[in-house]
Parts: structure tokens; sequence; C-alpha cells
């Protein structure tokens, strides 16, 4: 094993984790978001960063070496790949005609809501 | 039998040969890089491998422009300018996870999501691509729909990030700057 020095590995916990609190982002916002297109902004797009940064962790945790070349390689291809798999949801999403979720329609469907309990209350 | 056809081939754009020996350098890099291996005998397998396969694939990497008149390279891209584009693009991400994750983490959702249809020309069809991947990459738009004409359906979550759409010294600028060419760009309309 190779010798790992404090700063690097310093510099490898902090990328790591920041890496951490934007997948975390991606979870929170993947539970809260109200529709389908909304939620592949969280799990395609913050997690895309949040894996680069732990990627990227990982190398400078490696140090200068092929091991850190390949981490980089996987890095680029993730950085290529993502988006083309977010896009190809909401494409597809989008052309069988699945309803963009709008505040107009949030507004709507709690008038709708109110109606229907005060016609219950009657 | 070698079909030099494309060696001649006057609509495409640049010079075949300055392609095939760049496509060439950098396969042989990617295979050094996993091979990890220094003795000669990989060496000449790994240059051999590299220019039979990017004479093989060469072709497949031509795209026609729009009206067919031309024939572009995938790869024909000035490097310098593709590292600074990707760090320009790390950037931009980074500003607009926060913003989105900022928009997410509140107690009330602070989203306002709507789809921007905005008209997007550029002769290279690897424009197209470019600006769509990257619009998709950034956290807050997805590309739901292009057109080969250039006619592109985004959803962006915030406010923000369509106000980032509508601006065509923004993304579309530095595709156009990225790959040396005029562009031409206005919104269509935008759905609330």
């Amino acid at each position: 094993m190779s010798y790992v020095s404090l700063a690097q590995e310093i510099i490898a916990y902090v990328l790591m984790g920041l890496g951490l609190i934007f997948l975390v982002g991606s979870a929170i916002g993947m539970l809260r978001l109200p529709d389908f297109y909304s939620r592949v902004h969280a799990s395609g797009n913050s997690e895309t960063l949040g894996t680069m940064l732990i990627f990227l962790g990982l190398a400078v945790y490696n140090g200068f070496s092929d091991t850190s070349a390949k981490i980089i390689v996987i890095f680029l291809f993730v950085f290529l790949g993502n988006p083309i798999g977010s896009h190809i949801l909401a494409k597809t999403a989008y052309k069988t005609g699945h309803p963009v979720w709008t505040k107009k329609h949030a507004k709507e469907a709690e008038e709708y809501e109110a109606k229907a309990a005060e016609k219950e209350e009657n | 039998m070698i079909n030099t056809d494309v060696l001649h081939d006057k609509s495409i754009v640049g010079s075949p040969i300055v392609h095939l020996s760049s496509m060439t350098i950098m396969l042989y890099v990617f295979w050094l890089l996993l091979s990890g291996n220094t003795q000669p005998k990989f060496l000449i397998y790994g240059a051999i491998t590299s220019i039979i396969a990017s004479w093989v694939c060469y072709p497949l990497l031509l795209i026609p422009n729009f009206d067919g008149t031309k024939k572009y390279f995938v790869f024909g891209i000035n490097p310098f300018k593709v590292v600074y584009y990707f760090f320009w693009l790390m950037w931009q991400l980074i500003l607009a996870n926060i913003d989105v994750i900022k928009a997410t983490v509140r107690h009330e959702l602070d989203i306002n999501p709507c789809v921007v249809k905005f008209r997007y020309r550029i002769d290279n069809p690897m424009g197209t691509v470019i600006l769509a991947n990257s619009i998709t990459l950034t956290p807050g738009t997805v590309t739901m729909n292009v057109t080969p004409d250039g006619l592109y359906e985004v959803h962006a979550l915030t406010d923000g990030a369509a106000d980032g759409l509508k601006d065509p010294s923004g993304m579309p600028g530095k595709v156009a700057w990225l790959l040396g060419q005029d562009f031409e760009f206005d919104v269509v309309e935008v759905d609330y």
C-alpha cells in the first residue's frame, strides 16, 4: 500500500462529504417533489454532482496513479451517460402524454377539493 | 479491400487525415490507460488495434447537417475549448445544484415548474446534441424533446432555472463558441 498524506486524506474527506450532502439533497427532493418530471430533476441531476464528487474524492485519496486515472474515466462516463438516461425518461413520459404539474393545477385541485368538502357538508 | 472514398469526400468539414490521426491517438491513450502495461508487445498491439478501430469507425462518426450538404466529424472539436467548456459546465452545475437543493429543502417548496419552448439553430448537429445534454445535466432543467430542426421543449423546475434558459448569451452562446459557429436563438413559448 502506498503512503497517504494527511493533506490528501483531508481533501478526500471534504470532497466525499460534499458529495454526500448533494446525494442526501437529491434523496429529499425525490421524496418531497410533486410529480414525475420534477422528480427526474432530483434523481437524475443532483445525483450526478454527488457521484462525481465522491469519485473525485476517491481519486485524490488514491494519489497519482493509473487507478486514479481510471476513476476519472468512470467519472467522465457518468458525466456523459447520466443526462442521457434522464432525458430518455422525460421524453418517453412527455410523448405518452403524462401531464406536467404546475402551480395552476395545484390551485385548481385545491379549489375542487374545497368544493367537494362544501358539498359533503350540505 | 480498403475503400478510400472517405479520404476524398469533399463534403467533410476539416481534413479526414487529421481526424483519423487524432482519433487513433485518443484510442491509443485509452488503451495505455486501461492496460497499464509498458512491454513492447502490448504497445505494438495497441497501436495496430487503434489504427484499425479508428479506420473502421470513422465513416460511422460522420454526421450530416440538416440540409445534407456537409458532414461533420463527431470529435472534430478543439480539445482546449472542450476542457474550458467542461470546467465552465462543472461550475454551472454546482451553482444550479445549490439552487435546486435550497428550493427543495425549504419548509414550503419554492418551485414553479414550467415548460419552456425555444428554437436553437446551428449548422453542426453536434451543437444540438451538446446543448440538449448540457441542459439536462444542469439541475433544474431537463430536455424533454428535441426535433431535428432545433425546437427544444425543456422542463424547468424553478423560476431562476427558467430565466437562465431564456438567456441566449448563456449556454447556447457557449456551445456556439465551442463549435466556432453562428447560431439563431428565439424563445417560442413558456407554459406555466
